[in-house]
C-alpha cells in the first residue's frame, strides 16, 4: 500500500501541536515500544554508549520524564514555555514491515520569563501504521544549536 | 551598594550571612576575577580531553582565552590565544587536532609549545627583533594532579599540592583510583548558561538541604519508576530525598563536599542494573581496592553513577561521573559545562550506564540541572530587594563539629556554603590595605586597586 502523504504530515503536525501545548499524556500516546527518543549532544552522529546525548529515552524513560512534567514540580516549566513550531521540507521513506521513516525540519519559537528563543533542528521520525494512523517508535532531533550552551530545554522538542 | 558598604569584606560576609551585593556588583565581580581566578589556582581542564599528539582544546582563566594543547612529546601546553604581534586569536576551533597554530591577520605560526616558528617576510625586522621572545605567552603555572590540569596566571603564590589539600582524595575517589591515562574524558559537554551570579551554582553543588525541594520531580518520577517498575533491587532504593543522609564537610582552602550513601542517577535506568567489570587486570585491581574499601554495592554504585560530590575552589565540581566547570561570564552570567567521564578499565555496558545515569539528572533536558538553574535565577532576580539586603546561611552553626581537623556539619547544614564564603572572604581581602586606601579617597569606591 503506497504512504499518503497527507496521512504522515498530519501525523507530525498533530505531534508539534501537542508539543507546543503540553498535552504530555496525548504526545505520549502517540509513542510504542520500543521507544528511543534522541536528541544528541553536541553533534549529530555519535555513539550513544561513549558520547553523552542531551535526552536518550527509552520506553521506561520517556514514561519518566512525562510523570516529571506532569509532577507540579518542574520549576524550569514554571511558568511554562509558550510555544509553536513550524514542520516544513518534508521527506518520507517506506522501509518495509508497515514502516516508515520520515525526514522534517522544523522551526520553534518558545517563550517564557519574557524572552523568546528561537530552535532549529532536522527530526528523524521512525513510524509504524496502526490502524488508521501511526505509532511513533523513534525519533532523533538533531538540533542546530547542540554544541551551544542551551539553558532550557525541559519541554518537547 | 557598594558607596555604602565600601569594599570591607568583613562586613559583607559573616558568619551567619552574606550579602545580596557580592552576587549583583559589578566592581565585586571584577576584583573576583583578578584574586582569585587570575591570581589563585583554577581548574583548566582534563589531560584526558587531549589524548593525542596535536590534540588541542580552547578554555578559559578567568576572562582569558586559552589554548589547552598536548605537543608531539606528549607535553601539555596552557597558552594564551593571543598572537604577539597584533593580537589576533591564533586558534578559532573549540576543539582539534593541530601541528602548529597560525594566526590569519599576517600570517605569524607558532609551534605546539607556543615557539614562535614563522614570520612572514622578517626582513622587515631589524636586528633587534628576537623571535625567541615572541612565542604565545605561556601561562606562568601549571601544576596536575592525576591528568586535572590547573593553572595560576600569577608567576608566584602557594603551589598547587597546597591549594588542593585534602581536596586531592576525592578527586582520587572521582577518578576511580585511576591513574591519568586511565579517565576518558571524549563523551562531548552539556553547556549551559543561567542568568546569574557564579558563586549561586557554587554553593547549590554543595547544598543537601535543597533536594527535595527543587528536585521534587525528580523525585516524583523516581518514586514513578518504583511504583511501576518493581523489583527487587528498586525496592532497595530510598524512596525519597527525605532518607538523604550524611554530612556536609569543609576540607579547606575553599573546598567542600556533601559525603553521602545513596544511590540518585541509576535508578531511572533499566534493570537488572549492568554487573560492573573490569576489562584489564589493572582495573580489576582497581576494582578489588574499590570493594574492599566501600564493599561490593557501594563500589558497584560509585562505578555506575559517580562516587564523589565537591566543590573545588573556585570552579571545579565532581559530581556523579561529570566534571563540572563553572565559567563565570559577567556578574549575573555564567556558563556551566559539564564533561561526563568514562573509565578505560570498565566494561563497556557500565561505561554506557555511567552516561544514562548522568543524562538522569543532568544537561539542559534532564529531570533534575535545569531545575536548579531556574532557582539560580530566582535567586538574582530576588537581589533586587534592597530592604534587608542578606542572604542567611546560618543554618546548623549550633551543631557544627570539628572531625578528623575538618568542620562537619548534617547534610543539610550550610557548613559547605560557609567554607566557601570563608575562603572567598580570605582571598579577597588580600591587599585590603590598598583598597582601603582607595575607599577613604571617596569616589574611588568602585576602584579595585591590586594590593
Amino acid at each position: 500500500m503506497p504512504v499518503d502523504r497527507q496521512r504522515v504530515e498530519q501525523f507530525l503536525f498533530r505531534e508539534a501541536q501537542l508539543m507546543d501545548e503540553h498535552r504530555f499524556d496525548e504526545w505520549l500516546a502517540l509513542w510504542s515500544e520500543p521507544a528511543l527518543y534522541w536528541v544528541p549532544s553536541n553533534r549529530d552522529d555519535l555513539d550513544p554508549a561513549r558520547e553523552v546525548s542531551l535526552i536518550y529515552d527509552d520506553w521506561v524513560r520517556l514514561q519518566l520524564r512525562i510523570a516529571r512534567l506532569k509532577s507540579g514540580f518542574a520549576h524550569a516549566q514554571e511558568p511554562r514555555s509558550r510555544m509553536r513550531r513550524l514542520i516544513s521540507n518534508i521527506e518520507i521513506e517506506e522501509v518495509g514491515d508497515g514502516e516508515i521513516v520520515t525526514h522534517s525540519n522544523f522551526l520553534l519559537a518558545e517563550l517564557r520569563r519574557g524572552k523568546q528563543d528561537l530552535f532549529a533542528g532536522r527530526t528523524t521520525h521512525r513510524l509504524r501504521a496502526e490502524n488508521d494512523t501511526f505509532k511513533l517508535i523513534s525519533k532523533k532531533v538533531l538540533l542546530v544549536n547542540n554544541d551551544e550552551p542551551i539553558d532550557n530545554l525541559t519541554f518537547l522538542i | 551598594m557598594l558607596s555604602r558598604n565600601g569594599l570591607d569584606y568583613e562586613s559583607l560576609v559573616k558568619e551567619d550571612r552574606v550579602h545580596i551585593s557580592l552576587y549583583t556588583n559589578p566592581a565585586i565581580f571584577t576584583e573576583e576575577m583578578d584574586k582569585i581566578f587570575h591570581r589563585g589556582w583554577v581548574y583548566v581542564g582534563h589531560r584526558g580531553e587531549i589524548p593525542h599528539p596535536g590534540d588541542f582544546r580552547l578554555k578559559r582563566i578567568g576572562r582569558q582565552p586559552v589554548i589547552m594543547v598536548r605537543d608531539q612529546q606528549g607535553e601539555v601546553h596552557l597558552l594564551l590565544n593571543r598572537c604577539r604581534h597584533r593580537g589576533a586569536t591564533v586558534c578559532q576551533r573549540e576543539q582539534g587536532n593541530a601541528r602548529s597554530f597560525r594566526c590569519m591577520y599576517h600570517g605569524w605560526t607558532y609551534l605546539l609549545n607556543g615557539d614562535l616558528s614563522g614570520v612572514p617576510a622578517m626582513d622587515g625586522y631589524g636586528e633587534g627583533f628576537k623571535r625567541e621572545d615572541l612565542g604565545l605567552v605561556k601561562v606562568p603555572r601549571v601544576g596536575e594532579h592525576r591528568g586535572f590540569i590547573f593553572a595560576s596566571l600569577s608567576p608566584a603564590g602557594t603551589t598547587l599540592d597546597e591549594h588542593l589539600g585534602r581536596a586531592k582524595e576525592e578527586i582520587d575517589l572521582f577518578a576511580g583510583m585511576s591513574n591519568a591515562q586511565e579517565v576518558e574524558v571524549v563523551s562531548g559537554i552539556h553547556k549551559y548558561s543561567y542568568q546569574g551570579n557564579w558563586k549561586l551554582a557554587a554553593e547549590n553543588s554543595m547544598d543537601g538541604y535543597h533536594p527535595s525541594v527543587v528536585h521534587a520531580s525528580f523525585a516524583q518520577a523516581l518514586m514513578d519508576k518504583i511504583t511501576h517498575v518493581p523489583t527487587p533491587e528498586q525496592q532497595r532504593v530510598d524512596r525519597n530525598f527525605a532518607a538523604f543522609r550524611g554530612n556536609t564537610k569543609d576540607l579547606g582552602n575553599g573546598h567542600v563536599m556533601l559525603d553521602y550513601r545513596m544511590r540518585i542517577y541509576d535508578p531511572l535506568n533499566g534493570d537488572p542494573a549492568p554487573e560492573v567489570k573490569a576489562v584489564t587486570p589493572e582495573g580489576q585491581a582497581r576494582l578489588n581496592s574499590l570493594v574492599q574499601r566501600f564493599g561490593a554495592d557501594k563500589a558497584a554504585n560509585m562505578l555506575r553513577e559517580g562516587g564523589t560530590h565537591t566543590f573545588i575552589f573556585p570552579n571545579l565540581i565532581l559530581i556523579g561521573i561529570q566534571m563540572r566547570v563553572l565559567q563565570p561570564l559577567s556578574v549575573d552570567r555564567t556558563e556551566v559545562s559539564l564533561y561526563p567521564t568514562l573509565l578505560k578499565w570498565l566494561a563497556p555496558e557500565v561505561n554506557a550506564i555511567r552516561l544514562r545515569s548522568h543524562e538522569a539528572f543532568f544537561g539542559s533536558a534532564s529531570f533534575g540541572g535545569p531545575d536548579d538553574s531556574e532557582i539560580f535565577e530566582r535567586v538574582q532576580d530576588g537581589c533586587a530587594v534592597e530592604l534587608d539586603p542578606w542572604q542567611l546561611m546560618s543554618r546548623g552553626l549550633h551543631r557544627e563539629r570539628r572531625e578528623d581537623g575538618m568542620i562537619v556539619g548534617d547534610l543539610s547544614d550550610e557548613t559547605t556554603q560557609r567554607g566557601i564564603w570563608r575562603h572567598w572572604k580570605k582571598v579577597m581581602m588580600q591587599g585590603e590595605v590598598a583598597t582601603r586606601s582607595v575607599r577613604k579617597r571617596g569616589a574611588g569606591a568602585v576602584a579595585i586597586k591590586r594590593g
